[in-house]
């Protein structure tokens, strides 16, 4: 299966099957578990992931946006870019 | 050092198993204590999570044998850590598969010997592969996400195009293809499971192009041929860095194979001692933590951060001390003796006649294995 180039607008990003987010007690820094894995997530994955529960990339890319008073272009490029890691990596699906 | 915080944790919860694998992760001599109960393993899980794991693998010999599995996968979700069944799918029907989703398991790995069933059954000693092809149907049907893991070798290095099918077919999300790793009854049955360097070359690319034909689709991880290497792995990333092993009877191991690899290792029990004392200040846990321990070349070389001087295990099995450089360097003065058995090795062994199946502990020929052992 080809990675799309980009994620469109309104791709439904979700964590894949088998993948929880979760706080790590140790750091209280947010990870991601999975089989055989571990991923410790920087701040901005973490605002993204929380809110991957089923709106569309461009709601989050606003929500981030007012949250953060930055350009919308460039968070909306940086859901992306973190989206398409996370994607390749099996970790976040797109409905 | 300090010690470090652990992210996983391997519970092997028995050494019982109805398969015969000639490589099987067992110790060839295991000791005969009573299993850890349901209560102690309890106990094991909430002391792992204070002390920082996330992870747990549910491992054996076979796990499904426990019938308090479910249980014990419970209470590794009450202490909040990410649940991982490690099995050979013999006894998963779909009763269990549901009562282990309920109880919340988060993942399994399935072992399978071959994607041939004549093969398979071969290796496993018994008809096991039929019903491993239901247990991943059971599996799928109760939702829970699925790994296929191949212990690779002779025999079956070959079939790697096939088995890599056998996951897509079977929908796995997660295949790992692991070149056997000679400790225990792989390091007894050597002769016969080491592969040729040319299946080895073959194998490699077999999987690079797996890789990126099903990117995005299935997940593989391939675990090198070590002896064909010319730099160690970082095994463990390093000595009771981030993993612990407690064993069916609850032993505590920085490493799965250290038991019987390092025999002057004195190794403490979770019955006596907490996980924390153990991760922190036992003499196992601290003999080869950090770079301290190390001799030369590894001491004064730029890559010990990065290998960690390889296996103490393979020191120990290939040089006689669990103190010296991972053989399998080019670097190390005993690298002759992993070429010698590269040079050594008879393609023409190939078959279950020649080599051991596992017994379960307990059993059968006792006597025998001490022969093995020994010679």
């Amino acid at each position: 299966m080809l990675i799309p180039a980009q994620i469109a607008d309104d791709a439904r990003p979700r964590l894949a099957r088998g993948v929880r987010l979760q706080i790590d007690g140790t750091t209280g820094k947010s990870v991601l578990l999975f089989p055989e894995g571990i991923l410790e997530l920087n701040e901005t994955a973490q605002e993204i992931l929380t809110r991957c529960d089923g709106r569309p990339l461009s709601d989050i890319a606003c929500a981030l946006a007012e949250e953060y008073d930055v350009d919308l272009a460039t968070l909306a490029a940086d859901v992306r870019e973190v989206l398409a890691d996370l994607q390749r990596r099996k970790l976040v699906e797109l409905a | 050092m300090t010690a470090p915080r652990p992210y996983a944790l391997l519970a092997e919860l028995t050494y019982r198993c109805p398969l015969h694998c000639p490589y099987c992760s067992n110790p060839a001599r295991a000791r005969n204590d009573a299993e850890l109960t349901t209560a102690e393993w309890h106990r094991v899980l909430r002391e792992a999570t204070e002390l920082g794991v996330l992870q747990v693998g549910f491992s054996g010999g076979e796990p499904l044998v426990r019938r308090d599995l479910a249980e014990l996968v419970h209470g590794a979700r009450e202490a909040k850590l990410y649940t991982n069944l490690i099995t050979s799918g013999v006894g998963l029907d779909e009763s269990r598969a549901n009562e282990l989703r309920e109880a919340g398991l988060d993942s399994v790995q399935l072992s399978f010997q071959s994607d041939d069933v004549d093969l398979a059954d071969e290796i496993a000693g018994v008809r096991a592969h039929q019903p491993k092809l239901a247990a991943a149907s059971f599996i799928r049907a109760a939702g829970i996400p699925l790994s296929l893991n191949f212990v690779i070798h002779r025999r079956n290095i070959d079939r790697l195009p096939q088995m890599i099918g056998l996951a897509e077919a079977l929908g796995a999300e997660r295949v790992e293809l692991a070149n056997v790793q000679f400790y225990g009854w792989a390091f007894l049955n050597r002769a016969a499971l080491l592969p040729t360097r040319e299946q080895v070359a073959r194998a490699r690319e077999v999987a690079t192009a797996a890789k990126a034909r099903l990117a995005g689709k299935i997940d593989i991880f391939y675990v090198l041929p070590d002896y064909y290497e010319t730099r160690p792995k970082p095994c463990l990333n390093g000595w009771g860095q981030r993993y612990l092993t407690v064993n069916p009877i609850g032993d505590v191991l920085p490493c799965p194979t250290a038991s019987s690899a390092i025999p002057d290792l004195h190794f403490e029990n979770v019955r006596a001692r907490s996980l924390d004392w153990i991760w922190r200040q036992s003499e196992s846990f601290n003999r080869f933590r950090g770079t301290e321990w190390m001799p030369e070349p590894c001491r004064s070389c730029p890559q010990k951060e990065i290998d960690f001087g390889g296996c103490r295990c393979q020191a120990a099995l290939l040089t006689g001390s669990a103190a010296n450089t991972d053989p399998v360097c080019s670097l190390s003065p005993n690298r002759v003796r992993v070429d010698a058995v590269l040079r050594d090795l008879n393609p023409s062994i190939v078959g279950a006649f020649d080599w051991m199946p596992r017994v379960n502990p307990n059993k059968e020929a006792a006597a025998t294995l001490d022969r093995e052992v020994t010679r």
